[in-house]
């Protein structure tokens, strides 16, 4: 047999199309995890409580120490036996968050100790406090020494979106097994979905510098 | 619903088959791993193009695309060019691929760390840029190395529940199996997870404590290892 690359080209507006979800999957679900992430990584600073500080540290190793496939499946299977029926996009949506979350709350922890201390004293002498401490001092200095990581998070997040399509969500590598599966060419097909994915995390990690040096002049 | 607790007197065998093979993978595509890894990172340190173009390709596209297609593309591509292998084979091969592109960042990254001066040194008195590298940086790079290369370990294993998807019988292929004959999925996949948190869990407190022990008294490279774990967290999942 002969790489032919027509099947390539015949197949690029539907593969397109396919990244675009894989996108907005892999958007919505990072939007959601910086959300989960700040909000634990906030009461596990601000509340300090010894029961909660227990379960937040047993949820992150239990997500670091686990496939990401099986945290899927357990979403995804699990809890419709419970009643809750999500259907796949939303479940794989929230496994995703679910599985970043835990990471993103480590990177943002990381981030948060090289705030320096004298910016919560000085707050505090200014009568700055609660939202404004926060909203205002701490944790956009928070997420700008977090920027690097945590668009490596997002690249990783990018990739792991591919896994959705074991529990049928139509995203890129879905598309291309679909394609594929109705023409037998998978490596044609395939090498195209490759290349797709290639370059989205490339361009995304190469834009971490971009970012760095924008927020950079803001700060300055 | 009640959790029915036979279920893991009955298939917890099965899975431990399954627990049993994707060890002895993810062991063989480390071995594999590990040594293209230090041809790689040597590669993209060589002074010659070529080399170093061909090493830094490797490296970017294996860390820039989801493993999953990675793993399609090795079973479908081999016997596409007349190559078959069992799918056991094609996906140890994979990982260590995979793997190898990582171990590859993570040794450049220790050989950066250890100083310019050491291999200057090295060359002054007489050594060859390979004597230089294999008795004087790399042994130092080792002690830098060893927490990321743990990690790397870890997500290796975690990676390896993707090879299901080419119906590779390990640890996650069997929970999938014994789900679909008795459709409990929570006590199969928490049963499959506790296995693999377990695993993890246990090598990291193992090399948790190795390290303690390789660092005792040499609190430069603590600090330079300390600083690394947290840089290459790259391959988290």
């Amino acid at each position: 047999m002969k790489f032919d690359l027509s099947y390539t080209i015949e197949a690029l507006p539907r593969l397109l199309e396919g990244a675009t979800v894989t996108i907005q999957v892999a958007l919505l679900g990072f939007l959601f995890s910086i959300t989960l992430g700040t909000i634990i990584v906030l009461t596990r600073t601000t509340l300090n409580w010894r029961i909660l500080n227990g379960i937040i540290a047993i949820y992150v190793s239990f997500i670091r120490g686990t496939p990401l496939m099986i945290q899927i499946f357990l979403v995804y299977y699990v809890l419709p036996v419970t009643g809750l029926n999500l259907g796949a996009f939303t479940s794989g949506i929230l496994a995703i968050t679910l599985n970043s979350a835990a990471f993103v709350s480590e990177i943002l922890r990381g981030g948060l100790t090289s705030v320096p201390k004298g910016q919560f004293e000085a707050a505090k002498s200014l009568g700055v406090s609660g939202f404004a401490l926060w909203g205002r001092v701490i944790l956009p200095q928070t997420f700008i020494a977090s920027i690097p990581p945590l668009v490596n998070e997002f690249t990783q997040v990018l990739k792991a979106t591919a896994l959705l399509s074991i529990i049928t969500v139509v995203e890129l590598l879905r598309v291309s097994q679909q394609i594929y599966s109705a023409n037998y060419h998978p490596v044609e097909i395939l090498s195209g979905t490759f290349v797709i994915y290639f370059l989205l995390c490339f361009f995304v990690s190469r834009g971490s510098v971009l970012l760095e040096n924008h927020w950079r002049i803001r700060r300055a | 619903m009640a959790i029915d607790f036979s279920i893991f007197v009955e298939y917890g065998p099965r899975l431990l088959m399954g627990f049993w093979l994707t060890i002895k993978i993810v062991i063989s595509a480390i071995i594999l791993g590990m040594p293209w890894g230090l041809v790689l990172a040597l590669g993209r340190r060589s002074r010659f193009f070529i080399p170093r173009l061909a090493a830094t390709s490797f490296v970017e596209i294996f860390r820039n695309t989801p493993f999953i297609i990675q793993v399609f593309l090795f079973f479908y591509v081999l016997p596409f060019y007349g190559i078959r292998f069992p799918a056991e084979y094609v996906g140890t091969l994979a990982l260590a691929a995979f793997g190898s592109a990582y171990f590859a960042e993570i040794i450049r990254g220790g050989i950066d760390a250890v100083s310019k001066g050491q291999l200057e040194s090295a060359r002054a008195i007489g050594m060859s840029d390979w004597q230089a590298m294999k008795n004087i940086v790399l042994p130092q790079t080792l002690s830098i190395i060893l927490p990321p290369l743990t990690n790397q370990t870890l997500s290796l294993i975690k990676e390896s529940a993707i090879l299901s998807t080419i119906t590779v019988n390990e640890l996650t292929m069997s929970g999938i199996r014994v789900q679909g004959e008795i459709f409990r999925p929570f006590e199969v996949f928490i049963m499959v997870a506790l296995l693999y948190w377990g695993l993890n869990e246990s090598i990291a407190f193992l090399m948790r404590k190795i390290e303690k022990k390789a660092n005792k008294g040499r609190t430069t490279n603590q600090n330079i290892a300390g600083k690394n774990t947290f840089i290459s967290r790259g391959a988290s999942r």
